[in-house]
């Protein structure tokens, strides 16, 4: 088993890898002349922080639990706030 | 990485559906608790029903203890890291974006246009129009 200190670090890396990709490519479509060029500059680090987490030398099974958990707890969230707001609005 | 390992029985059960609980149980527990805390009458009620939906759902992980130890910490640990990287990715953004002069330039503007135009000639045109606008409205009125 990976230590907890490699998935986590692993896992902090495909956050700011996802923020970076996700943001990049909204603010390279949607920026002006100037926010343009630093959306593709996220995008280009988003895409590198991306091969590099998945060139890392680590166990694909444990990765793979890991990212699980971590769409797992994201959509448990969304599902918790829908709960939320579904009774709030029935109200 | 190797690639070759295959992904092992019961992940989905393990992690996911785990985080998922975990995910609805830590979404109920806050909403709950500002609904409980602000709401007033039926809303009020609404939030202590998503709080107690919410500490029992966290309570069945922390008292009844359904996965093993390690399963738990490292999906736990995944979870809270990656949306921890999420959110210094965010900040990142945040301040390159603050930090990046985002206003256009102004060096396609024709600045001689600004410079021949004359204010005070541009003025006594206005106050031309706006008399001959107002002497208008007077005759209509008439």
């Amino acid at each position: 088993m990976a230590d907890t200190t490699e998935v986590a670090i692993s896992m902090l890396i495909v956050g700011a890898a996802l923020s970076m990709l996700f943001m990049g490519l909204l603010i390279s479509y949607y920026g002006s002349s100037k926010t343009r060029n630093v959306g593709f500059l996220f995008l280009i680090i988003g895409a590198a922080l991306a091969y590099y987490v998945t060139s890392m030398a680590y166990d694909t099974v444990v990765f793979v639990n890991s990212i699980l958990a971590f769409i797992g707890g994201m959509l448990g969230g969304i599902i918790g706030i829908v709960i939320f707001l579904v009774a709030i609005i029935k109200s | 990485m190797d690639m070759s390992t295959e992904i092992g029985d019961g992940v989905i059960m393990d992690y996911f559906v785990s985080m998922l609980l975990i995910g609805i149980g830590v979404a109920l527990l806050a909403t709950g608790s500002f609904t409980s805390y602000f709401g007033a009458g039926k809303s009020q009620k609404i939030g202590f029903a998503l709080l107690f939906f919410g500490i029992a759902t966290l309570a069945y992980f922390i008292l009844l203890y359904p996965l093993e130890e390690d399963i738990f910490v490292e999906a736990l640990v995944s979870g809270v890291a990656a949306l921890s990287g999420m959110i210094i990715g965010m900040f990142l953004i945040l301040f390159v974006l603050m930090k990046v002069d985002t206003v256009d330039d102004l060096e396609d503007l024709d600045l001689e246009d600004l410079e021949d135009l004359d204010l005070d000639e541009e003025l006594k045109k206005l106050e031309k129009e706006l008399n001959a606008e107002s002497n208008d409205s007077s005759e209509e009125e008439e």
